[in-house]
């Protein structure tokens, strides 16, 4: 079959199931709201209860217990965490650990404070990619067969110990996700306390602001499906730097 | 003020010495204690196998019994907390349904009745062993008892207190559940007297004796030699005894 | 082999429950790993701070969600597929697979990587995508243990919680065609390289649904090990199968739920993962599912909409931690229950999904009615008072056992008059002579096997309480003290203030 024309057919073949799903969804809600017995609610409902609690949206950390607690509770879970007062320490960090790793294959999200550490000239002997460089790439593969992935993070939690990711085209879900090793920097004004303090963005941005990814990372990749026996890297980066710059 | 006494049918039949030694505990105070002879069951058998129908039937036999008493007090946590099943059994009985709340609100276990009620926590006893507690879960986790019976405890002279581990786990007995789960309730009680056997506490307390009945009857089936008491047995030696 | 691993062993709770009991790694393994989860939950609480109020606030939350679905999962809908995602609705277990296997089909579909979700349990998806020439592979550890095995998930969180490495290194050694050592270590290295390949050639990624945001249609996955990001990263195609009340209303929502769901399963601060999904890739993006399916399944979850006394079921987080808290779980563990929910949410979702309470014969009667479960729940469902609704919808419903409701009748008959109560005593001491010893009794027959089996019952003694009450009472009237004064007072406000309105303030209504 030409490619072109089971395209086509299977964008009609969308079109119809979505046709169908819209007619299904008329009758599914109705079965909702005639079980609640109650016409169907249409106007946004007063939700007293949203969010945290008021005594928690007052919380907030210093700078420095915010550095402390999610260093502390990063390393808790099996991460490592280091304190850099510039990028370029950032830089040396990260060279000297691929030297270290003897990393082949580094793959590193497509942004101009990652561009401006010049991994590649650093690293001679590693072949360094940037994510979505090139169009005929297949970028996912890239990000498989990488010994180490380099993230700076968007945002972080210190309460948690998170990090945060969104996607965009120069910033891949598979980066942060398929090497082997995973360094990730925080610029520290954007380490907050709560989980809160970064949900709001997505609330306030709203449903067309959000990117297709978003991942709260906290820590190595684990399981402890056998025996309760904690094993790290299982399908994620088993091994992951937080880098607190600034 | 009218004080009556909700025996609870294994007080009643099997254990009257629980009741005994709660009543002459209390008379000491000079609450003078009632007994109304209609009282039967609070019918948390058929209650909770399903028989919502003859549950009914004794639960009126309950209201009525205390319907014209300002406290009642029973040596139990879990048929007390039967008590507040009531309103919803009678639901579509106005005047059944009122009075249930009203019994609710009047009915106490032992221990909350001596402590938030007289506000006596020091009985004046003297019990000079080693002592752990199971708490029930009925009393503990629905009927908020927490820490009324460890204040009576503190304050007995010569107590020695052994936490038990894993207190907080059922012992299994649950009532028809020990009979139609046999097995199941049998490996619950097992551990539980491990964990007893643990503290190598000479006696066992409780404030439940269908639980305690439970306990004792797997101490007894292994030959271990713990004594098991209710509270209110403890608290009442333990005055003879000063 | 785990004794009680199949289903079809044993017909009832009890017999699969005695199974379970006569296999000694079993119960071992079960009480080991809920008791460390248990204790992570405490530990996590404790630290947390405020557990009540978080609590209170999540219960809230799920009640007003459910109050308002309909408005919600409209809203959700029309997000979704503002962000390009295919919605579809199924009504029943069959619908929401026909719907999964037209798409694999459309898909030329040859392998669907799965992450862990319960759902598709529920739809039994596996043997269906199977029985269309679709190789499904589970990614959790897990569930890839459990596929291997050719079982079901025995523990919401864990899935092979009743099987040792031993066990598990037989399986993948079978698995990989060479042996490898019972090292925790080892054996997941070997399912790590293993599928890694599968998620690279996988057609399809298959997960299920934590929550889903009404307001921007995004979905939400919480896990540990990467493997529902592989699923939701590496496939040209996503299929999002989810129950239809997993909805909360914002990310604000989303905060609560996420301070709740880890702690109270695993006694984590945060699962290494939480991802928010918001539509299939953006066109300029390099990964990501070009193609997004979400699934929205009810198979007889409507049928709790409505129900007083059901309704709160729905508020469910799927935590786990009612089973970590369970005396009867940690015992018999989860296959006993029989059904794709195990423990006391198990007990109680599985009759009520399925609407036949009859047949669930006495997957209600599995419990003590300790209430461990709904003081352990992080969003308040009292289990325990629907354990035993469902026993009394059952013998409304006529479908009690003979002779016990032939003893209960016999019971309200006995209890309702103390006349009655008082002869069946009598009655009872004269019977007894023939087998109490030392005021014990230790005959293993008739209604007293079960419970001789593991314990000596106590025999009636010469007098009941109320045999003896007119001589008590006499003699404590003659040495009555008078009443503290203080003590007076304090009886009469109490009386007092319960005219006026007041609750008693003791004990929970």
């Amino acid at each position: 079959m030409d490619m072109g024309t089971a395209n086509q057919s299977h964008q009609e073949w969308l079109k119809e199931m979505e046709a169908a799903s819209r007619a299904k969804q008329t009758s599914f809600i109705d079965g909702i709201s005639a079980k609640l017995r109650r016409p169907m609610v249409t106007e946004p409902p007063r939700h007293p209860f949203r969010g945290a609690p008021d005594f928690w949206n007052a919380y907030e950390w210093g700078e420095q217990e915010r550095i402390d607690r999610f260093t502390a509770n990063f390393l808790s879970v099996g991460g490592h965490v280091e304190r850099l007062a510039t990028m370029e320490d950032a830089q040396r960090f990260i060279t000297d650990k691929a030297n270290e790793l003897s990393a082949k294959y580094i793959v590193r999200q497509n942004q101009p404070e990652l561009e401006a550490l010049n991994l590649e000239g650093a690293l001679p002997d590693a072949q360094v990619s940037v994510w979505n460089s090139d169009p005929e790439q297949f970028w996912k593969a890239r990000a498989a067969e990488a010994d180490i992935g380099v993230v700076i993070a968007d945002y972080a939690a210190a309460y948690t110990g998170s990090i945060t990711v969104l996607s965009s085209k120069d910033k891949g879900r598979s980066v942060s996700l398929l090497p082997t090793v995973l360094m990730a920097i925080i610029p520290v004004e954007r380490l907050k306390t709560r989980l809160g303090e970064i949900m709001v963005h997505f609330d306030e941005g709203g449903r067309a602001s959000l990117p297709a990814g978003i991942h709260f990372i906290s820590g190595p990749s684990r399981s402890a499906d056998i025996e309760n026996d904690l094993t790290i890297g299982v399908h994620g980066p088993g091994v992951v730097y937080a880098l607190i710059v600034g | 003020m009218k004080v009556s006494l909700f025996v609870t049918c294994l007080s009643d039949a099997i254990y009257p010495r629980v009741s005994e030694a709660m009543v002459r505990l209390l008379a000491r105070y000079g609450v003078e204690v009632s007994f109304p002879k209609v009282q039967t069951c609070c019918g948390q058998p058929a209650f909770n196998s399903g028989y919502w129908d003859d549950a009914r039937t004794t639960a009126k036999t309950i209201i009525e019994a205390f319907d014209d008493c300002d406290f009642v007090i029973a040596p139990s946590g879990s048929c007390t907390y039967m008590i507040h099943h009531y309103p919803k059994l009678f639901e579509d009985d106005k005047v059944l349904h009122e009075k249930a709340i009203k019994l609710q609100n009047k009915s106490y276990e032992f221990t909350q009745f001596l402590i938030h009620v007289l506000g006596v926590s020091d009985v004046g006893a003297t019990f000079p062993h080693k002592v752990t507690y199971h708490p029930s879960c009925h009393g503990s986790r629905l009927l908020g008892i927490q820490d009324e019976p460890h204040a009576l405890m503190s304050k007995v002279k010569g107590l020695e207190f052994v936490p038990l581990p894993f207190a907080e786990d059922c012992c299994g007995f649950g009532g028809t559940f020990a009979i139609k789960m046999s097995e199941i309730s049998g490996a619950m009680v097992s551990e539980k007297v491990d964990h007893v056997k643990e503290t190598e506490a000479e006696v066992l307390v409780g404030l439940d004796m269908a639980c305690l009945m439970n306990i004792a009857g797997n101490l007894r089936y292994r030959n271990e030699p713990v004594r098991v008491m209710h509270l209110a047995e403890l608290l009442y030696e333990g005055v003879k005894q000063a | 082999m785990s004794g009680a691993s199949g289903h079809s062993k044993g017909s009832s709770v009890k017999d699969r429950a005695d199974l379970a009991l006569n296999n000694e790694f079993l119960r071992k393994a079960v009480k080991y790993t809920t008791e460390k989860l248990k204790g992570g939950k405490l530990k996590a609480m404790e630290e947390h701070g405020n557990w009540e109020e978080w609590r209170e606030r999540g219960k809230q939350i799920r009640l007003h969600t459910i109050a308002h679905l309909d408005y919600y999962l409209n809203l959700f809908v029309d997000n979704a597929r503002a962000n390009g995602v295919h919605v579809h609705f199924a009504n029943t277990a069959e619908e929401a697979v026909h719907i999964s296997l037209s798409i694999a089909e459309r898909k030329n579909a040859k392998s669907v990587v799965k992450s862990k979700s319960m759902v598709t349990e529920e739809l039994h998806l596996n043997h269906a995508l199977e029985s269309i020439g679709v190789e499904p592979v589970e990614t959790d550890l897990g569930e890839y243990i459990i596929q291997l095995a050719g079982e079901t998930p025995s523990h919401i969180i864990i899935p092979a919680i009743h099987k040792n490495r031993y066990q598990i290194a037989d399986l993948l050694s079978a698995d990989a065609g060479e042996t490898l050592e019972p090292d925790t270590k080892v054996l997941a290295g070997y399912v790590r390289k293993k599928l890694r390949e599968k998620f690279l050639e996988a057609d399809i990624g298959m997960t299920g649904c934590n929550f889903a945001i009404a307001e921007t249609g995004s979905m939400v996955l919480f896990e540990n090990e990467g493997n529902a990001r592989m699923v939701t990263t590496v496939p040209e195609t996503q299929i999002t199968l989810m129950g239809m009340e997993r909805i909360i209303p914002s990310w604000a929502d989303l905060e609560v739920m996420a301070t709740l769901l880890p702690r109270s399963a695993t006694g984590q601060k945060l699962t290494v993962y939480m991802s928010g999904i918001t539509g299939p890739r953006r066109s300029e993006d390099a990964d990501g599912p070009e193609e997004m399916h979400i699934i929205i399944v009810d198979n007889g979850r409507s049928l709790q909409l409505g129900d007083p006394e059901f309704q709160e079921l729905l508020n469910c987080i799927r935590c786990g931690a009612c089973l970590n808290a369970c005396p009867v779980y940690r015992h018999i563990g989860g296959h006993a229950y029989g059904g794709t929910y195990s423990g006391p949410i198990g007990a109680v979702l599985t009759p009520s999904l399925q609407k036949n309470i009859a047949e669930w014969d006495d997957i209600a009667n599995a419990s003590s009615l300790c209430g461990a479960c709904y003081e352990a729940c992080p969003v308040k469902i009292p289990l325990h008072e629907m354990l035993v609704y469902l026993r009394r919808r059952k013998v409304e419903a006529g479908h009690g056992n003979k002779l016990e409701s032939a003893g209960m009748i016999g019971f309200s008959k006995i209890m309702s008059n103390s006349a009655r109560f008082k002869a069946i005593l009598k009655l009872g001491k004269m019977g007894q002579k023939l087998v109490a010893r030392n005021g014990e009794i230790r005959l293993k027959v008739g209604p007293l096997k079960g419970w001789n089996s593991h314990r000596v019952t106590p025999s009636l003694p010469k007098k009941s309480f109320r045999d003896q009450w007119g001589t008590m009472e006499a003699e404590i009237r003659n040495g009555l003290q008078e009443m503290a004064p203080d003590m007076k007072n304090r009886m009469e406000q109490i009386v007092k203030n319960r005219e006026k309105g007041g609750g008693n303030g003791h004990g929970h209504s």
